[in-house]
């Protein structure tokens, strides 16, 4: 069950839930402990963490759509404009192409960082001299704070100044910061580089899962190590990487910080994405309004694949 | 059984193959070696320039593109140690991930403990609950955030970021320290019980000590996000010596003019104690955010 290492295979909650909770109570030994569970102690357990997900993250959701619904001027909420400020992102140009920028990173990125991390974990896992000084060194990044590797990738990239010799290419100068495509092009390296680590971990996970027995049984059968990957190994690993595909589309979408340090949207507005947008409206031009009305349309998004992730892993559990 | 119940023990388990797989004399792939090499250059190459520069003198590093420094210097580590901001940056964000990981971890274990080992009404509920608001984004909240914070007196405090923070990371430290309780046999506290200690006494004087493993490696992974954070961080905070690393980095940026010794300098010394536990426990963070990896 290479899902089972994945936070949300409990979420559900569903037949087999609890630990101590096999169906029939009595169990001579074992999960005795359950059966008389304490009520009380349980919810006085589990309450404080309710408590504060409820204040900080819950509650907020709620006035965020509020603020959303009206005028705002400041720190001050004016009269009630009901979707205006939706109908404004979803039907202005600008809104338009914000939206369309967020889909080229997020579709850009995954399309290298799945594979990408698929193939890292593959390396990692085979039996190799100095496993550990590759693992170390290749999930390295995944310590780097986002604002940390915006400025370390700027200077590494820096036409002028930097080692790769971008200042004269066959091409020309290339200065990533410079072109809107370009800078896409960077933003969207940048953010694999920050993330494929996380996704390597799961592949790594998942892939620790698959017995080694049948790859060996394969073997025997005759088939070489690239049929060996495709037939045993990547129909075993499926589920994971929908796990991880959908979590990275969810970081990437909301993914803020590095858009921001990186480039700050620019040039031209080539990398103004709606996380950005969002963040932009509120903080810079202080438009609240606006900016929660991005807010919410984010976290539309993020349930809509947040029930894609449940509804797969429930499927996985129960097929 | 064996179900889902077990998986974290496994991945603990799986995630460390101490020579399980002996090579059976098959010759290992020169090209593995290839892309291995490759890709710890591709992981690693930025942070390298980074610390090359930051051993320049500020006027070398506008001429000398080299990646062995012509002539070391240590200037821009004196001048970022005791002349600027950033130990004082460095010592808000300890504090404030420290006090961030262990409200965390004070408030989590308790709920993660419930949920491995009682049942009770309204539980899968609860947990779902808990478990779902490491689905909403931080952008999307961050406005109420900042408008309660104001009209709580809360804004510009170190108080704020600690509850955003902690708010944040107990859905995944629940998690992993719930896949780690469950790990633990109820024999345990079955012993316990018969000594006649009550449930709160066996939880805390038998079963958590033994979690210690756990709690390492989830007051890791906490500390770590807290330590790169920067929306939080640059949102609740408009006094300059109440800023966190990650915001003071990037203010360095602009206040300055672009001094990339010196930045790269500061940068390096931000990154130093997070990649030294990165290389340490790196077996049990792998394993951790494998079993608990919610919020990116």
């Amino acid at each position: 069950m290479a899902i089972a290492v994945h936070p949300g295979t409990e979420e559900q909650g569903a037949p087999p839930a609890g630990p101590p909770t096999p169906p029939p109570p009595p169990r001579g030994k074992g999960r005795g402990v359950g059966d008389k569970s304490p009520l009380g102690l349980s919810w006085g357990l589990v309450l404080p963490s309710i408590i504060v997900v409820a204040v900080v993250s819950i509650f907020p959701i709620v006035y965020a759509v509020n603020l959303s619904l009206h005028e705002t001027s400041y720190m001050q909420i004016g009269e009630f404009i009901g979707l205006q400020h939706f109908i404004w992102i979803f039907t202005s140009a600008e809104g338009q192409a914000q939206i369309a920028r967020s889909l080229i990173y997020v579709v850009g990125s995954l399309v290298i960082a799945v594979p990408l991390s698929l193939a890292l974990a593959n390396l990692l896992n085979q039996n190799v001299r100095f496993r550990r000084v590759f693992r170390v060194l290749i999930l390295m990044p995944w310590v780097i704070s986002q604002t940390v590797a915006a400025l370390l990738w700027k200077w590494l990239v820096n036409p002028d100044y930097g080692p790769l010799g971008l200042g004269e290419t066959p091409f020309g100068r290339i200065d990533f910061l410079a072109d809107p495509v370009l800078a896409m092009t960077l933003l969207i390296v940048v953010n694999v580089w920050i993330s494929y680590p996380l996704a390597t971990i799961l592949c790594l996970a998942s892939l620790q899962t698959i017995p080694e027995e049948l790859r060996e049984a394969a073997e025997v059968d005759g088939a070489g190590p690239f049929r060996r990957f495709m037939q045993v190994t990547l129909p075993l690993m499926k589920p994971t990487l929908f796990v991880v595909a959908i979590q990275l589309t969810l970081l990437y979408f909301n993914m803020v910080t590095l858009v921001y340090t990186l480039t700050g949207g620019g040039p031209l507005d080539g990398t103004n994405l709606l996380s950005l947008a969002a963040f932009k409206q509120s903080f810079e031009f202080f438009n609240l309004g606006l900016g929660a009305a991005y807010s919410v349309v984010l976290f539309a998004f993020n349930v809509l694949f947040g029930a894609a992730y449940i509804r797969l892993l429930r499927s996985e559990r129960n097929g | 059984m064996a179900d889902v119940r077990t998986a974290p023990v496994d991945t603990i388990s799986i995630v460390v193959p101490k020579g399980r797989r002996r090579r059976r004399g098959r010759r290992t792939n020169p090209l593995i070696y290839v892309a291995l090499v490759a890709a710890s250059v591709f992981a690693i190459l930025p942070i390298l320039w980074g610390l090359s520069t930051s051993f320049k003198s500020e006027s070398a590093t506008l001429s000398d593109s080299g990646w062995i420094p012509a002539q070391f210097t240590l200037e821009n580590y004196r001048l970022v140690l005791f002349e600027s901001k950033i130990p004082l940056y460095l010592g808000n964000t300890l504090m404030v991930a420290g006090l961030t990981v262990v409200t965390t971890i004070l408030i989590g274990i308790f709920g993660a403990y419930a949920a491995a080992r009682f049942r009770f009404k309204g539980k899968t509920t609860s947990l779902l609950l808990i478990l779902m608001t490491s689905m909403i984004p931080g952008i999307a909240i961050l406005v109420p955030l900042y408008f309660l914070a104001v009209q709580l007196g809360l804004y510009d405090t170190y108080a704020v970021m600690i509850i955003i923070y902690t708010a944040w990371q107990i859905p995944t430290v629940v998690w992993m320290l719930k896949g780690f309780f469950e790990s633990i046999p109820d024999s345990i506290e079955e012993a316990g019980r018969v000594d006649g200690a009550s449930h709160f006494r066996v939880m805390v004087q038998l079963i958590f000590p033994l979690a210690i493993p756990g709690i390492a490696a989830s007051a890791v992974i906490s500390f770590v996000y807290v330590w790169n954070d920067f929306l939080i961080a640059a949102t609740m905070i408009s006094t300059d010596d109440k800023r966190l690393v990650a915001v003071g980095l990037y203010n360095y940026l602009s206040q300055y003019g672009i001094v990339w010794g010196q930045l790269t300098a500061a940068v390096v010394i931000s990154i130093i104690p997070i990649v030294i536990v990165f290389v340490l426990m790196e077996r049990r963070i792998v394993a951790g955010l494998s079993a608990g990896a919610t919020k990116g």
